[in-house]
């Protein structure tokens, strides 16, 4: 017997990039009685007062990144405690810098402290997008079905090894350049800088998803047929070698390269 | 420093020659070398574009829609003024696209034979172009989500631009957008152009796309006078007050059945031309009465010249055959945007519809994976309902496309997938169809959209 999930999307007004709020979209597609809570910047988040079983926040602007440092730090314990108690979080794309100890933009002048919920340090290249795939496995899925997706950004994230990351990279880069860790995993806290998006792009890690948060009921994917046809032929192509540029190979720190 | 400045003129001198030489032996080899010489200028002088002489006046347009156009549009109405006008319209919107034209627009001595310079600029190269050139004014259209690779956002593009605009510079700036209103720095003088709302304009947002919605003065929810489309339209902010600037240059009043529309001009009402009824044409029309009024053309001139302008209109087609319309509309692929507006227009025609669909890019084909979170900046919800009877997706992105009709509301029964792009045009049943659709994307206008449209023209012809 399935239950109501409740899934939380943080200030949907301003982290709203790259298509990605389409995440919940889809996710709420596939469980049509979840009750989807948008909570807006001015607002108390849903998380800080009542049970919530997935929370979600997307690609922010710079400035975005900024706003929301600022409304999530006065909960940070409370994302700390809830992150241990096992509660599912998935930040997306450079929503998980938000959580991290500071962002560093030259171009932008400005050295900031983030929530400071993780150890992770965030420089931005406002002239170096990063532009590239991903592919790796997660615990979650069997290893015939790794994790796709795609990375646009500014930003290269920097993080002690100890922290665990989302996946491992296969092909594509991490966290940085130097680094096949991507993202960070932390109970069930995804954070990832994977766009695509990735509940979309990815059927089997979604079905292991929906297990996860309601272990009740069997999980169903909408528009089955299409997702999966989706992700075979996108998985030929990221298992095609002449797709791969050098530069989306994980580089040794002496000599990384000029991001196209 | 007599002889400094006497080097300098030389090095100048000799990239003026080189890239007029560079200029005559491209053309001489049948292409129009809009952007090599003004390379090869830029590698021997990377000054250039400030140090060779500029005309008397410089107008710089930029946004992500319609500067294209508004380029065109300023320079014919400048050419019916009698002034020489160095335009790139034909060329290279970069740095180098503009360095060509500012040296085509000067003798081999270097002294310039323009009025004025008309320069569409890509935004991204503001940097490049703006802190040297300090053109008299800069107009920029609007700024919405573009390449997400390439442009990121809209508030980034807006940070380029911001930054390399000079005090100096008039800004022209479309009032319905917050973030292209906000360019700039509060020395740049600054007028507004705007179009009032309009009987198809709604009270708020919706969309993948809405990139203004807080308010910039203390984060509360903005509301709406009127919305247009992703973050185009009016804004106030019912707690502290802020309100979108008013615009001294309006479009209203807008009738498309006779082909006339009002234009507010700083306080003087004008009656005028209907350039054309889309709604980006007329931001384009007011925006260049704005411009042309900046600049000092008579205002009757100003009305007279929409009389004979008329925009490219190389985006859609329409043909009718038998009791069918068939309709060809460039839909680019990778600029979500792009393609609500396409939808979106689609969505205006009444019938039963149609659809054969290949808009994913050739150019990520090949030794790409295209990255298709674009498809979620687009708004394919225009695309559900019961109107649509069915859409034909090709392509190697047919599986991407087809999930993302379906989870926009589109009956899934109602897709079908087919992996050649051009075998939609047979594919797709057309009985009981009032209207079809040939929707392309740039890249593959000519492979794929070219031959749907000859194929189902002659099913249409068979069909009579």
């Amino acid at each position: 017997m399935s239950r109501v999930l409740t899934i939380e999307m943080l200030f949907p007004e301003v982290a709203n990039l790259h298509g990605d709020n389409f995440n919940i979209t889809y996710l709420g597609q596939c469980r049509p009685d979840a009750r989807i809570v948008r909570t807006r910047l001015t607002e108390t988040p849903a998380f800080v007062t009542g049970a919530v079983d997935l929370v979600y926040l997307g690609p922010l602007t710079e400035h975005g990144q900024l706003k929301a440092i600022e409304r999530l730090l006065p909960h940070k314990d409370r994302i700390e405690a809830l992150i241990e108690a096992g509660t599912t979080f998935l930040f997306t794309h450079n929503a998980l810098e938000v959580l991290g100890a500071r962002i560093r933009n030259d171009e932008m002048d400005y050295d900031v402290a983030g929530v400071g919920v993780f150890e992770l340090e965030s420089t931005l290249r406002m002239f170096g997008r990063y532009n590239g795939k991903v592919m790796g496995t997660v615990p979650t899925v069997d290893a015939a079905h790794p994790v796709l997706g795609y990375k646009s950004q500014f930003s290269m994230v920097t993080a002690p090894e100890s922290l665990p990351g989302f996946l491992t990279a296969d092909r594509g880069i991490g966290r940085n350049t130097t680094t096949a860790v991507e993202g960070v995993r932390r109970g069930n806290f995804i954070g990832t800088s994977l766009i695509g998006p990735l509940l979309v792009v990815n059927p089997h890690f979604t079905r292991a998803l929906l297990a996860q948060l309601d272990p009740d009921s069997e999980p169903t994917l909408a528009h089955e047929s299409f997702a999966l046809n989706a992700y075979e032929a996108r998985l030929a192509d990221f298992h095609d070698n002449r797709r791969w540029h050098p530069f989306e190979r994980v580089q040794h720190e002496s000599k990384q390269p000029n991001h196209p | 420093m007599r002889q400094l400045r006497l080097l300098l003129t030389l090095r100048l001198l000799t990239a003026v020659w080189a890239a007029k030489l560079a200029g005559v032996a491209i053309r001489a080899l049948g292409r129009q070398g809009t952007h090599t010489p003004g390379l090869i200028a830029r590698k021997l002088y990377p000054g250039i574009i400030g140090a060779v002489q500029h005309p008397a006046q410089v107008v710089v347009v930029t946004g992500t829609n319609g500067k294209t156009t508004v380029s065109n549009l300023l320079t014919e109405a400048l050419l019916g003024e009698g002034l020489r006008v160095a335009s790139n319209r034909i060329g290279s919107n970069l740095a180098a696209g503009i360095a060509t034209t500012l040296i085509g627009a000067v003798t081999w001595t270097g002294k310039s034979r323009a009025d004025i310079a008309v320069l569409e600029m890509d935004e991204r190269s503001a940097k490049l172009v703006l802190p040297d050139l300090l053109p008299d004014v800069l107009v920029c259209m609007n700024l919405t989500r573009d390449s997400i690779k390439r442009n990121a956002h809209p508030a980034y593009i807006a940070w380029i631009l911001s930054s390399a605009i000079p005090a100096s510079t008039t800004l022209v700036l479309n009032a319905d957008d917050l973030i292209a209103s906000s360019l700039g720095a509060e020395s740049n003088p600054r007028l507004y152009f705007s179009v009032d709302r309009l009987p198809t304009d709604e009270n708020s947002p919706r969309g993948a796309a809405v990139d203004v919605a807080i308010c910039p003065v203390c984060d509360h929810a903005l509301d709406w006078d009127y919305w247009r489309f992703n973050h185009i339209g009016k804004v106030y902010c019912p707690a502290c007050g802020f309100r979108a600037p008013d615009a001294g240059y309006r479009a209203r009043d807008v009738d498309v059945a006779s082909g006339r529309l009002t234009l507010e001009l700083d306080g003087e009402s004008r009656s005028a031309h209907l350039i054309n009824d889309s709604i980006v044409n007329i931001y384009n029309e007011v925006a260049v009465a704005a411009v042309l009024d900046r600049l000092a053309i008579p205002r009757d001139r100003i009305v007279a010249a929409f009389e004979h302008l008329a925009p490219p209109t190389t985006r859609f087609a329409l043909e009718v055959i038998g009791a069918v319309e068939l309709v060809r509309i460039l839909t680019k692929g990778l600029v979500g945007v792009a393609c609500s507006r396409a939808f979106e227009y689609l969505s205006g025609f009444v019938g039963r519809k149609a659809i054969v669909l290949n808009i994913d890019e050739v150019s990520e084909r090949v030794t790409e994976v295209e990255n298709t979170a674009w498809t979620y900046d687009a708004d394919y919800e225009y695309l559900a309902g019961d109107s649509l009877a069915q859409v034909v997706v090709g392509g190697v992105r047919r599986y991407d496309q087809a999930l993302r009709l379906a989870i926009a509301g589109v009956d899934p029964a109602r897709i079908l997938t087919v992996e050649s792009e051009v075998a939609g045009a047979d594919r797709v049943d057309l009985d009981g169809i009032d209207d079809v659709f040939n929707l392309h994307s740039v890249h593959n206008a000519v492979i794929t959209g070219t031959p749907v449209q000859k194929r189902l023209r002659e099913r249409l012809e068979e069909r009579k």
